[in-house]
């Protein structure tokens, strides 16, 4: 069944009310994965500099080497932000695995059908002004998209295998060699793809609602209807039976053509995917997945573990403000390299031909937001919010956010550590300064409370 | 054993421990509900003691395992990095970080 042709103001209801197309997780690893693709093509492509091959011109390798002060320094970059994506991947693979990867990637984004292949022939056609027969209906993915994923999942194992074997120079000489070609091959093949994909994404007019809908999760039902009509139509016939849910049998049935005006029930967008889980509620469920935080002694103790073994294999401890810091020393040592080399403090952090972020902290940081953001995800924590007191506006939070947040920076910086790196961390190594500034938060933050209750409670 | 392990570890194996550490940091902080200002700031009216608790059990645990590591002998003390103490630097700057805290909700 293909879309009826839409009166005015049916299209003008249809083009104000939305519906969610993107889940929060879907939406965050999108640009993860966009920003490692940056990454690793900005300095992969400086990294292929040999006499006989390469594929940018010399100033470009050059301007990328002193950026990042010598050519090891850039490769390890390319293996550290690597190696993060393959993580992060990792977890989502095994973490979401019938949610994401059955779910989503086997029947949302690459499995091909008859109306696919026959959007793909008419598309062809119709660039070539063959035909204007009407494109066939598509799924929330169109054959376009498909056949961009396909390509995607079929290379990222290889890239991801070649490049592991580089980094760790597994197997033999010959085997690197060959991982070598094939990584570039992979990727090449990809980038080839990735073109279409940004130009699509981010210049045709036609595609624009796609691209928003990466940032907002949200598309007009309009577009839906448009260019993805078996999707709508789905998502049509769950409001539908929803609907007739709620009303206990009554309401209408059919899809098309659709509701003008305000339906029988103002529905909210989609309701929400219930997923059947198959049997028994697991141990790893009860213990992962709960709503609910976890006991404050648990949580303690394994943050108690983590820090332990943070003490004895890297011999400091957790922190998280010189984390920060150093990722300031970078941006400072970029734009102004001879004022970051001779500020008292900033300097501290400066070392000719190492960058600032290649450090504990640093990388440390990067794992908390994937590991804060896995236990959310598992306990189906993660939304977007303003955390804030009952009675007062978001301007409000924002503001205070700001000005605390300024405070609160400044505070750690002068003491050498905040929270994490010297209360907790200094704490557990009985660092006097670490229990002087320890007892001072807590005696600030108690003394202020009673001035911030408007604010919070 | 002896630990600290760090300088056997190449740069990559370094990074790639840290993101790891990072990784059960962030993971139990969220589990702790560390992540919501509202619960952080709980404390602060008597409402919700969790901070505390999770923060000296964080510490007891860890001192505890520190201590008898370096009792038997498998932890180099004299290669861990303890903050060195500066009374007026760090009696003012908890006290800024309290208020920013109570201020700001983190």
């Amino acid at each position: 069944m293909s879309p009826a042709p839409l009166t005015v103001e049916q299209a003008e209801a249809m083009s104000q009310r939305h519906i969610k197309k993107h889940h929060v997780a879907i939406m965050l690893l999108h640009w993860f994965n966009a920003s490692v693709w940056l990454f690793e093509l900005a300095t992969g492509a400086a990294l292929i500099a040999s006499p006989y091959f390469r594929v940018m011109p010399y100033w470009y390798i050059d301007m990328m080497e002193s950026l990042f002060g010598s050519r090891a320094n850039m490769l390890q970059f390319h293996i550290a932000v690597g190696i993060t994506w393959v993580i992060v991947f990792l977890v989502y693979g095994i973490f979401g695995f019938r949610t994401y990867l059955a779910k989503q990637i086997f029947e949302k984004e690459i499995a091909l059908d008859r109306d696919d292949v026959n959007w793909l022939i008419i598309r062809a056609l119709r660039i070539l002004k063959k035909s204007d027969e009407p494109l066939p209906p598509q799924d929330s993915y169109n054959a376009g998209q498909k056949l961009f994923a396909l390509l995607v999942y079929a290379m990222i194992p290889i890239i991801m295998i070649t490049g592991l074997i580089m980094a760790f120079h597994l197997v033999s000489t010959a085997v690197v060699g060959w991982a070598v070609v094939l990584h570039f091959a992979a990727v090449g093949l990809v980038v080839s793809g990735l073109i279409i994909h940004v130009y699509m994404g981010a210049v045709f007019p036609e595609e624009k609602a796609a691209f928003f809908s990466m940032l907002t999760g949200m598309v007009s039902e309009l577009y839906a209807y448009r260019h993805h009509f078996k999707w709508w139509k789905e998502v049509k016939m769950q409001e539908e039976a929803w609907i007739h849910q709620l009303q206990g049998g009554s309401g209408s049935t059919g899809v098309a053509p659709p509701i003008s005006g305000p339906g029988p029930v103002a529905p909210p967008a989609v309701p929400e995917k219930t997923e059947e889980k198959h049997g028994s509620p697991g141990t790893f469920k009860r213990i992962f997945r709960a709503p609910e935080y976890w006991p404050p002694y648990v949580a303690g103790a394994g943050l108690g573990l983590t820090l332990l073994a943070t003490f004895v294999l890297m011999g400091q401890g957790l922190g998280a403000s010189g984390g920060f810091t150093r990722y300031l020393v970078a941006v400072i040592a970029w734009v102004a390299p001879n004022y970051a080399a001779h500020s008292a403090y900033w300097s501290n952090y400066v070392q000719p031909g190492q960058s600032p972020l290649i450090a504990f902290l640093v990388f440390e940081l990067i794992g908390v937001v994937i590991g804060g953001f896995v236990s959310g995800w598992l306990a189906g924590r993660i939304r977007l919010a303003v955390d804030k007191g009952p009675r007062i506006s978001r301007r409000t939070r924002y503001a205070l956010a700001l000005g605390g947040g300024i405070v609160t920076g400044y505070g750690a910086r002068l003491a050498r550590g905040c929270t994490s790196g010297l209360a907790l961390s200094g704490g557990a190594v009985l660092s006097v300064g670490a229990w002087i500034f320890m007892l001072s938060v807590f005696a600030a933050a108690f003394g202020g409370a009673w001035f911030m209750r408007r604010y919070w409670l | 054993m002896n630990a600290p392990f760090f300088p056997t570890f190449s740069l990559t194996t370094y990074l790639a421990v840290a993101v790891l550490l990072g990784f059960f940091f962030g993971f139990f902080l969220e589990r702790a509900g560390f992540s919501s200002a509202h619960k952080l700031v709980a404390e602060f009216y008597f409402k919700d003691f969790a901070v505390l608790k999770v923060m000296f059990s964080a510490i007891v645990v860890a001192m505890l395992g520190i201590a008898y590591f370096s009792l038997v002998g498998w932890l180099d003390m004299s290669q861990v990095f303890v903050p060195p103490t500066y009374v007026w630097p760090q009696l003012v700057g908890g006290l800024l970080l309290g208020a920013g805290f109570i201020v700001g909700g983190y």
